[in-house]
């Protein structure tokens, strides 16, 4: 008997540490090949511009380190503990949105998106705080709000919430695309928690008929005359048309994406990083992925990222309560976006604006915050209750 | 117990339910479908564009390559001096995207290297500058300055070493062409244009020895598609070593510019004369070490049209038959003139004043072709060293009377004929040798004959001499003593020290080797002795008369202090270029010289093209600048005195040591007094050319104990030889004076 309890309190124990590894080691590759990446991609503007070729990969590297630390200290705090910061988080991330316009903002690549945090010498992009903070308060609100979400009120509730950060997001550090991602998040986070399919197939029915109709407007009526937004859905449509100016970015990564063919050109082969492609240790990482791993290396990451979400599919599925699965959910919804909104830009599916990769996309704030949600997505998965028997 | 309790406590909070799960599995298809799309959408990038895109890519790629100049060789003179050399300069190139290239949103490099340019580039045009790098951010080439020496570039360097934020600003290689003697011999080094290619004498000639091979730094793509970077080092071209000593040059230029700033201006405005050439030689081996002619020009600054004031314009023009020619048109260039000028009359001046006379004009010799004369009758034999000829003063001949200038001499042997330049002796000699013999001896002396001096634009003479089947008596008697045939400069020098040498007639040449840029000898070009043109005996007879024209003849005046030389005068007279007729005032004067008189080393040939004088058939214009070159020459060549110094040369040589010791110290006053010679007369009363009769044909006052002419005012020694025949003699119809 007391074996046998022996056995059995060490199964609960193993229970109570349940930890998914696979998670770990998905997000660990997806950095350690990020690194390579960023290093391969980078070292000859680095080398030109700062003369050192692993200027970015050593940034990206301590970014990392400080978010693994991260990642590691909030996935050992239970994840109920933040509930009681979602309401404080929602606001202050909030308000760091205008600070950017205060002295403490940093300019950078023509935008001031960039927070200078006193002292350390370390700059943060508020959108990021942002994105972690609506993925916090929306889980505690769908748990809060529980059937209620189907209810007008409530779905109203939901869908307004994360408005007013993408408003600031969009004005105060003229940021479309996050300020997408934002609502993005929300979107299929109110998604999930709501039971109707309708309203969804319909609001995004219609989305979709909206944005044909603004893509023909454009290229009808307006031309390049109507500011950049319109200027790059322009451009989106036909790249070679401003093959010197606008769409030289996408036009080179597409060449890079082209030239790689399926089994790329090989590791630190690339040609098109040789300061022809702008950015390709950012945003367009993915086509110096392409150009010297080939087809073969760009379905492999994106391999990566499906396994990645489906881990956390799992998670937030055996999550032990709503409030800990919509906080997975709300890092899935993240991730996705931001990988296929990334992939479709870099292959010019979609106009081009700028959406890191991530995990692996040079960018130290990105990186230490999508940690910090692994390690949330950790501290929920610790929360997963094995079946006593087995 | 515990886990009903955990049961219980499930119950309270909310679970993710079922429908949820359900909506998260269909929210997992639709980002897998996104996916899968995605991934269709790479595929069929790389199916569709895989070769048109590697294609572009490659295209892309900088392999443009870079050339690295090569250095054109240097012109050395026969001492190692630089005569032509290649300096690096520099172009200052602005990369504007460089420049403009943004870090942290702020363009760093900027105004840095703007600042940077103002500060060391004081004669940079900024605005400009500072608007094409704002207006072209892209442009990666701009040339803001182009020839900039490093002296000139230096602080900019060194700045752009002090401040990194310096950048988008580098210095293209690039050789120019620099002469650091500016005018000294300009017509026999010639010069190069911009693209490195030479124009006129030494720099034409041997061009393409002098040019090397551009080297490149290229790049390609190797088998494995990998940009490699390689670099083809130029080669530099070779050196060419002229046998012309900067030294000789320079006492001849000296002597030259002497005489054509004591004549400036003199009679008519404009130069000295319109042309003086200076050769001397080196008669033992052909080797020139020394051509100059005036007026000149600077090499470093090959277009400056101020140049050309005091030359006669020239001007193109279509003869009767069709052809364009080039005549001077009577006007005497000055500034006025070049305003007005067009381009291309410029430019046909320019090139006119660039020709080298030494090689490229013809005129008429004169009487220094009396010696040849002499020379070929001794060799062939009609003559012999003890035959005597009569002068009354005029021969007629195929219904001329062709007069001599001295008039009635008397019996003449060969050696007075000679010192006293006797056309009817040279008429008579030439008589018994006879046309075809005259005409065989004229093309054994390379009369007519390009010479093959290694020099750019020696002139065809081979119309200018008569061929046996159409010479005339005429044209042999006036041929003998030098009118009726053109040669030039060379010619008649390399013809002349065959002469006085032993009758090796050497090809003249101005290089003797070329080596490479490391030193290293390429080739050394030796002396050709082309053919013997008179025997050792005719030589040295030829030696003895012309040494007699110095000692008592015509050329007294030639005659350095301590020293004996030969030599033999000329004046000839010239033809207008639009009569064809001899033209009344208008001679070439001459005097070809050599020295030492017993042993030659040197032959000097010095022409005087239409003097700026009253008279200008006055063979002392040239034989002064040999006697000053001489003087100076032939010490430095450590050829000794042999002759007693009088006082007065005594005298003169300390001055002219003084002048010489004292040029680089103060500018000296120059009091030059021309002294008439004989003007005083024996008794030391009213000179006695005084009571001479005046000549009515010529204007001359007239000894009628001697024949010789004096100046009617002046009283100069008319000491010309002329070998007059009237203006309205014969003319050969080919000659024309330039």
């Amino acid at each position: 008997m007391a074996e046998r309890e022996a056995v059995r309190k060490r199964n609960k124990r193993k229970s109570d540490s349940y930890f998914d590894y696979s998670l770990l080691f998905v997000v660990l590759f997806l950095l350690v090949f990020g690194f390579i990446m960023i290093y391969s991609a980078s070292s000859y503007n680095a080398f030109q511009d700062y003369g050192d070729p692993a200027y970015y990969m050593k940034k990206q590297l301590l970014a990392a380190l400080i978010g693994l630390v991260l990642m590691v200290v909030v996935s050992k705090i239970p994840y109920h503990f933040f509930e009681r910061f979602a309401l404080a988080g929602f606001i202050f991330s909030l308000l760091l949105i205008p600070v950017v316009k205060t002295p403490l903002g940093v300019n950078s690549h023509g935008a001031t998106r960039w927070i200078k945090i006193p002292g350390i010498g370390l700059n943060l992009q508020p959108a990021e705080i942002a994105k972690l903070c609506m993925i916090l308060f929306l889980a505690v609100l769908v748990s809060k709000l529980g059937r209620n979400v189907d209810t007008f009120k409530g779905f109203a509730i939901m869908v307004c919430a994360p408005l007013l950060h993408c408003a600031f997001i969009y004005l105060f550090t003229k940021n479309l695309s996050s300020a997408i991602i934002v609502f993005g998040i929300s979107f299929l986070m109110l998604f999930v928690a709501s039971s109707s399919y309708k309203v969804f197939f319909a609001l995004g029915g219609g989305g979709i008929a909206a944005v044909t109709a603004l893509v023909l407007y454009i290229v009808n009526k307006v031309g390049t005359d109507g500011g950049f937004r319109s200027e790059r859905i322009i451009v989106w449509l036909n790249p070679e048309s401003q093959a010197q100016d606008k769409g030289f970015q996408t036009l080179q990564a597409l060449y890079a994406i082209g030239s790689g063919g399926t089994w790329g050109k090989g590791l630190g082969q690339s040609m098109q990083k040789l300061s022809f492609l702008p950015e390709s240790q950012n945003d367009m990482i993915f086509s110096i992925i392409c150009e010297e791993l080939g087809l073969f290396g760009g379905i492999c990451v994106i391999s990566m990222f499906i396994m990645l979400l489906w881990r956390m599919l799992v998670i937030a599925n055996n999550a032990p309560d709503l409030y800990g699965a919509m906080l997975v959910v709300g890092v899935m919804g993240h991730i996705a976006i931001q990988a296929v909104l990334n992939i479709a830009v870099v292959t010019n599916t979609i106009p081009n604006t700028g959406i890191s990769l991530p995990f692996i996309s040079y960018g130290g704030s990105s990186v230490m915050f999508l940690l910090i949600e692994i390690g949330l997505v950790m501290s929920v998965s610790r929360g997963i209750r094995l079946a006593d028997t087995q | 117990m515990s886990s009903q309790n955990r049961n219980t406590g499930e119950r309270k909070v909310k679970k993710f339910t079922q429908k949820m799960q359900k909506k998260l599995v269909v929210l997992f298809i639709l980002i897998l479908l996104a996916f899968a799309g995605l991934s269709i959408v790479l595929i069929s990038l790389v199916k569709n564009n895989k070769v048109d895109y590697q294609k572009q890519i490659l295209s892309q790629q900088q392999y443009d390559s870079t050339v690295i100049p090569y250095r054109r060789g240097d012109i050395v003179d026969a001492k190692g001096i630089k005569l032509a050399t290649s300096e690096k300069v520099y172009n200052l190139i602005v990369d504007a995207k460089i420049m403009n290239t943004e870090v942290k949103g702020e363009k760093p490099y900027l105004e840095t290297t703007l600042d940077a340019l103002t500060r060391n580039f004081p004669m940079l045009d900024m605005v400009a500058v500072r608007k094409h790098v704002t207006t072209n951010t892209n442009a990666p080439y701009y040339v803001a300055a182009k020839r900039l020496t490093y002296d000139q570039i230096s602080s900019f360097k060194s700045a752009q070493l002090d401040d990194s934020n310096i950048k988008g600003i580098w210095f293209e290689e690039e050789y120019k062409r620099v002469y650091p003697n500016g005018s000294l011999a300009a017509d026999a080094i010639g010069f190069t244009t911009t693209d490195g290619q030479g124009s006129y004498g030494l720099e034409e000639f041997y061009n393409d020895i002098l040019n090397g091979t551009n080297g490149r730094e290229y790049g390609y793509l190797n088998e494995d598609l990998n940009l490699e970077r390689t670099v083809k080092p130029a080669v530099d071209g070779y050196t060419v070593h002229s046998t012309i000593d900067s030294n000789i040059q320079m006492i001849a230029e000296k002597y030259i510019a002497k005489f054509m700033e004591e004549h400036k201006d003199l009679v008519r405005a404009g130069n000295g004369a319109e042309n003086v050439g200076c050769i001397v030689m080196d008669v033992n081996n052909g080797e020139i070490l020394a051509m100059a002619s005036a007026p000149g020009y600077d090499l470093n600054d090959t277009r400056n049209a101020q140049a050309l004031i005091g030359s006669k314009m020239v001007e193109q023009v279509t003869n009767a038959n069709g052809y364009y020619e080039i005549k001077k048109n009577g006007q005497v260039i000055n500034q006025d003139i070049i305003d007005s000028m067009d381009n291309d009359q410029l430019l046909l001046n320019l090139n006119y004043l660039w020709k080298n006379f030494c090689i490229t004009n013809t005129y008429e010799p004169g009487s220094v072709a009396k010696p040849f004369t002499v020379a070929a009758a001794l060799e062939k034999g009609t003559i012999t060293p003890a035959s005597t000829f009569e002068c009354n003063g005029s021969l007629e001949i195929g219904g001329f009377k062709i007069k001599c200038h001295n008039g009635n001499e008397g019996t003449m042997t060969l050696e007075s004929g000679v010192a006293k330049s006797c056309n009817v002796t040279m008429m008579k000699i030439a008589q018994t040798l006879g046309v075809d013999n005259f005409c065989e001896y004229q093309s054994i002396f390379n009369f007519g004959l390009k010479t093959n001096v290694d020099l750019a634009g020696e002139a065809r003479t081979n119309s200018l001499i008569y061929n046996p089947n159409v010479m005339g008596p005429t044209d042999l008697a006036t041929n003998s003593f030098g009118q009726n045939f053109n040669i030039t400069m060379i010619q008649g020098v390399a013809g002349f020290a065959s002469l006085i040498n032993g009758g090796y007639y050497y090809e003249p040449h101005i290089v003797n080797k070329i080596t490479n840029s490391n030193g290293a000898t390429i080739k050394n070009i030796e002396p050709r002795v082309l053919k013997q043109t008179v025997s050792e005996n005719t030589s040295e007879l030829i030696r003895q008369y012309c040494t007699a024209v110095v000692q008592y003849g015509t050329g007294k005046t030639a005659r350095p202090a301590g020293y004996m030389i030969g030599g033999k005068t000329g004046t000839a007279e010239t033809i207008d270029q639009n009569t064809h007729k001899r033209s009344p005032n208008e001679y070439v004067v001459s005097f070809m010289g050599f020295a030492p008189a017993d042993d030659p080393q040197i032959a000097v040939y010095v022409v005087v093209d239409r003097a700026n004088a009253v008279r200008q058939d006055d063979a002392k214009f040239a034989t002064r600048i040999v006697r000053g070159v001489l003087t100076e020459t032939l010490p430095y060549l450590q050829i000794f005195m042999t002759e007693e110094l009088t006082e007065k040369e005594m005298k003169e040589l300390e001055e002219l040591k003084l002048e010489i010791t004292s040029q680089y110290k103060a500018p000296k006053e120059e009091t030059e007094v021309v002294e008439p010679i004989y003007t005083v007369g024996e008794d030391g009363g009213k000179p006695t050319w005084l009571t001479f009769p005046i000549d009515p044909n010529t204007g001359y006052r007239v000894d009628p104990a001697t024949g010789y002419k004096y100046d009617a005012q002046a009283g100069f020694l008319i000491e010309g030889d002329m070998s007059s025949i009237g203006i309205e003699e014969p003319v050969n119809k080919n000659l024309e004076s330039e």
